[in-house]
């Protein structure tokens, strides 16, 4: 038995920089987008429960091994006919490979990619994720600062963090990044 | 703290981002903590989702560093330049690397040049081809399989003559010069939008992905034909006189754009409807020709260009078999 701690380092160091390259091949091996955050959390799930007997040696391997058959699983129950499915499963090493540059990211890609993923916070979230993430305050100061509720500073925090880990983990999906990219933007359309 | 953990994944979301956020309070207390491990320990999904959001929100913190600058986010240099606009926050992410090369190979391998400059000029696509083209505009047009258009564009005027194919219009907003697409026995006008518009022979369709359009019937100077406008994840499918505009789901309008990606995406469309789908984009052309084979219905998302991995799964599935003939591959009982 894997203790938390060692789960929760395993689980960041190994599993979650994977996150971009699971999107896609869950993008590319599942009908519609929009499961595809209860598909990553499903996978997450049965990947730690794997893992808490015994770190896996090889952990892509493992992740999207588990992914295939939850996908091919799902699938089933849902009985929809989905070829692709098991297609793509021949070149998963090969895809699996191609992605491998995401993890080389440096520092200031990661900067970038941090600051895109701030700029792509609706006007009022953004404020309120800048102020609590670039100069640390407490929900009380950003309360009194912009004149809102509590409610809502906690509201956009909890938002503000969900759509920034969407971004910086596996938010290269067009389902993402379409209507953020507009409000980016902010260009008026006819 | 949710009733049925299992099930609701965004209810879950919520509530670890809650905890990252509570945790970092100065008010966060031992009784608070205990709270939390106990909703960790209560199921592997608690812990996965928690410990990818804090996590991220780690990762994040490299926006600290740049102390006020952040306040007023500007945009970054290089999301300028059309390849920043178009590839800014993935620019490292292999996968779209790899469509632009293919796009890049794409263009290499046609006699045209990327940028339309004068007017009129003619931009194609063979078959299996896939070309982006931006405008002098800013506006930006994709080319799918088989494609021919001659484009125009001056300060005066932005016009678009779709002779045969498919293609994908990103259009920059313009209060004084429209953006017209001629499709044979239609036009579009636009202003600025996001929409596709699909040409076989004399019938037209148009999808509209974001914004609203306006489709009119080409006719005789004096006389009046229909008018249709057409507005987000609506299709209209233009034949002869009339015009069918259809409400679509965004999912559906959106699946028609699979292509971009080069992927097929089929919701329960017939077996026959999905070979015709794939012949354009191959040379070597399935063919079925028993009527009762050609009604499967079939569901999926699939690489346009693999031809032999679906009549593979449509053998494993199915048990359909086929015959390799020249150019052609049938596909039989």
């Amino acid at each position: 038995m894997i203790d938390d701690r060692t789960l929760n380092d395993w689980f960041c160091r190994e599993v979650l920089p994977l996150e971009p390259s699971l999107a896609s091949y869950i993008r590319r091996n599942w009908r519609s987008a929009d499961d595809l955050g209860d598909l990553r959390q499903e996978i997450y799930e049965r990947v730690l429960i794997g893992a808490q007997k015994d770190l896996p040696q090889n952990a892509r391997g493992y992740l999207f091994t588990t992914a295939r058959n939850h996908l091919i699983n799902k699938a089933m129950r849902a009985r929809i006919v989905s070829f692709e499915q098991v297609s793509d499963m021949e070149n998963i090493g090969q895809d699996v490979d191609m992605f491998d540059l995401e993890r080389h990211l440096t520092a200031r890609d990661e900067l970038r990619w941090a600051l895109e993923a701030l700029n792509q916070l609706p006007p009022r979230c953004r404020e309120v994720v800048s102020l609590r993430k670039v100069e640390g305050l407490p929900v009380s100061e950003i309360t009194a600062q912009l004149g809102i509720s509590k409610n809502t500073a906690e509201t956009h925090i909890k938002n503000g963090l969900r759509a920034i880990a969407e971004y910086m983990l596996g938010g290269t999906g067009k389902v993402q990044r379409r209507p953020s990219r507009r409000a980016a933007a902010g260009e008026r359309e006819q | 703290m949710t009733a049925s953990p299992q099930i609701d994944r965004n209810a879950i979301e919520d509530t670890a981002a809650h905890w990252v956020m509570r945790r970092e309070e100065p008010d966060w207390s031992g009784a608070e903590q205990a709270e939390l491990d106990a909703w960790l320990a209560e199921s592997m999904a608690h812990k996965a989702a928690f410990w990818r959001l804090e996590y991220a929100w780690r990762q994040a913190d490299r926006i600290g560093s740049l102390g006020e600058t952040v306040r007023a986010p500007s945009r970054l240099a290089f999301a300028d330049s059309w390849i920043g606009r178009n590839l800014r926050p993935m620019a490292i992410a292999a996968s779209l690397l790899l469509v632009f090369g293919f796009a890049v190979m794409q263009l290499s391998h046609q006699p045209v040049t990327p940028r339309v400059e004068q007017a009129g000029q003619t931009i194609a696509t063979r078959v299996g081809g896939h070309t982006v083209v931006p405008l002098d505009d800013g506006s930006r047009i994709e080319l799918n399989t088989a494609t021919l258009l001659r484009a125009s564009v001056t300060e005066q005027s932005r016009e678009v003559w779709l002779d045969k194919g498919e293609a994908y219009f990103e259009v920059k907003h313009s209060d004084t010069v429209p953006f017209v697409v001629y499709a044979g026995p239609r036009t579009v006008t636009v202003l600025g939008t996001k929409f596709l518009v699909r040409r076989d022979g004399d019938k037209v369709t148009v999808s509209v992905i974001e914004g609203r359009v306006r489709v009119d019937e080409v006719m005789p100077k004096g006389q009046a034909g229909s008018s249709s406008t057409v507005t987000t994840g609506d299709v209209a499918i233009a034949e002869g006189n009339s015009t069918l505009v259809a409400a679509r789901s965004p999912e559906r309008v959106e699946s028609a754009l699979a292509w971009r990606d080069g992927m097929l995406t089929f919701d329960q469309v017939t077996l026959g409807e999905a070979a015709v789908e794939f012949n354009r984009y191959n040379e070597r052309k399935l063919v079925i020709a028993d009527p009762e084979v050609a009604r499967i219905k079939i569901g999926g998302t699939f690489r346009a260009s693999n031809i032999d991995a679906f009549v593979r799964l449509l053998h494993d599935a199915y048990g359909l078999d086929a015959q390799v003939a020249g150019n052609e591959v049938k596909v039989t009982n």
